[in-house]
């Protein structure tokens, strides 16, 4: 395999696990919510929010995927680049903590996003408090990204 | 990897829903503090009873909606869980109760409509069943134990068989059912359940004065209270039975319970507690969110639920004070 194509098989892996992490996430809560709607679907508004949380997972693996995408040269004006073998694999595996931490942590969200769905059935005043739960899960994609868009910004090709 | 929990997403936001349309406590002190049954009844024309009751000619009726209201409920379960037959086990008591009722007015011709709609085997085809002599139709082990039931009872003619198989029946599918599931949480419920029954049954034979031999015939053996202590504790006083229980998770229940039962004769607060009991193990799950134990937790309190109904009207009509109806409404699951 040349080093062009080890770097894309990072953007894919990006974009890939983080999206299986936030469609699992997002499949949860809209069951969760589904069943809550059923019985009382003025409900809707305030479980679609809850429902979104876990979608930015799979954003970022977009976007981590997207910039390597840019750098290797598969999308923009200029041309395509031959990388390193080496160079190569350092773009995968930039694309590693998102792409791990974003299919792990969309599940949670989902989770913590379900049980909020719960949470507004009998407290619809509180859904806030039950985002903050979600939210929290959050922060570890954020991180994950932050790394990957560090990584990513630190091979020199 | 474990059967995936998310499975139970759908059911238990459903259940959310359903929860927040149980009677609360409040409701049913307004129904105890009404003039009347029928001003009582109408206290339920607020709630998810308000069709039901609408259509109630005379108040004595009551019984046909809240056995409507028990079957919906676990119809609507059974139809919503992912694993249906997680929630068959819980309709096998009233299979039981059904066949007791039936068996009872065979033998005793004591005439009775106080069947529940709700067993997983379908009622005509169990009445038809005890009134031929016939239980090829019934599953498995109720049809051994309908046969077991008919052939004791033509030669002994004691009619206490009738609950004594059945129940023996019951709680050895449940717990073969749970272990069979790797239900940890509902074998505890049913453990629980066996534990209650054997301390009923130990007071009541301590009442009746009956030995040993008989006790040890009728305790159900799958409980977490060891039979052998159980049947050691018939002729002590009531303060020993205390004592000896009182370092398992039944000692406030006994202690309230079955002194008040002993002391005063009266089984009512005994049986509160048993079902505040039960009630409070299920709430310990009611939480969780991916998971059987809303879906059980949420029959079990449309069963409380229907309870309360019951003993509130019931002591309305009969003109029961406020006092006595209040003692025996057992706590809500919310």
């Amino acid at each position: 395999m040349t080093g062009t194509e080890i770097a894309l098989m990072g953007a894919a892996f990006a974009v890939g696990l983080a999206g299986i992490g936030s469609a699992i996430g997002v499949g949860i809560v809209g069951q969760s919510a589904a069943g809550l709607v059923t019985e009382d679907p003025d409900k809707f508004g305030q479980t679609l929010l809850l429902q979104a949380l876990p979608g930015t997972q799979g954003i970022y693996g977009l976007l981590a995927g997207f910039l390597i995408m840019q750098e290797v040269g598969v999308i923009g004006d200029a041309p395509m680049l031959e990388l390193e073998v080496a160079t190569g694999y350092a773009f995968f595996m930039a694309s590693i903590p998102i792409a791990i931490v974003g299919l792990v942590s969309g599940i949670y969200q989902g989770r913590v996003s379900g049980a909020a769905v719960g949470l507004v059935a009998k407290r619809p005043e509180e859904l806030g408090k039950g985002i903050v739960y979600a939210v929290m899960v959050e922060t570890y994609a954020v991180l994950a990204l932050l790394a990957t868009i560090l990584l990513l910004f630190g091979i020199d090709v | 990897m474990p059967i995936d929990d998310t499975i139970y997403a759908y059911s238990v936001g459903r259940v959310r829903a359903l929860e927040t349309r149980l009677l609360d406590q409040g409701r049913f002190e307004r129904m105890i503090d009404a003039a009347s049954g029928e001003e009582a009844l109408k206290v339920l024309t607020e709630s998810d009873y308000a069709a039901a009751v609408t259509e109630l000619d005379d108040v004595h009726d009551f019984e046909y909606m809240l056995s409507a209201e028990l079957k919906n409920s676990f119809e609507l379960i059974r139809d919503i869980s992912p694993r249906p037959e997680m929630i068959a086990p819980l309709t096998l008591r009233y299979d039981v109760h059904n066949l007791k009722v039936l068996f009872k007015a065979k033998y005793l011709g004591v005439k009775t409509d106080l069947f529940f709609p709700v067993g997983s085997v379908d009622l005509n085809k169990l009445e038809f069943a005890v009134s031929e002599d016939d239980y090829r139709d019934l599953p498995g082990e109720l049809r051994q134990a309908a046969e077991s039931i008919n052939e004791d009872f033509l030669v002994n003619r004691d009619p206490q068989v009738i609950d004594l198989i059945l129940d023996q029946v019951l709680y050895k599918q449940l717990i073969i059912f749970a272990r069979e599931h790797n239900s940890i949480f509902l074998e505890g419920l049913f453990v629980r359940q066996i534990d209650l029954t054997n301390l009923k049954t130990l007071v009541r034979v301590k009442r009746m004065g009956l030995d040993r031999e008989f006790l040890k015939k009728v305790l159900l053996p799958q409980g977490s209270l060891p039979a052998d202590r159980l049947i050691s504790l018939i002729d002590e006083p009531l303060e020993s039975v205390i004592t000896a229980l009182n370092m398992s998770e039944y000692a406030s229940l006994v202690d309230e319970g079955v002194r008040e039962w002993l002391e005063k004769g009266t089984a009512s607060r005994f049986e509160k507690l048993t079902d505040d009991y039960i009630t409070g193990y299920l709430k310990k799950g009611k939480w969780k969110a991916f998971a059987l134990e809303p879906l059980v937790g949420y029959l079990w309190a449309k069963e409380i639920e229907v309870k309360n109904i019951r003993i509130v009207l019931v002591g309305k009509i009969n003109k029961l004070p406020a006092e006595a109806i209040r003692e025996r409404i057992r706590n809500v699951y919310l």
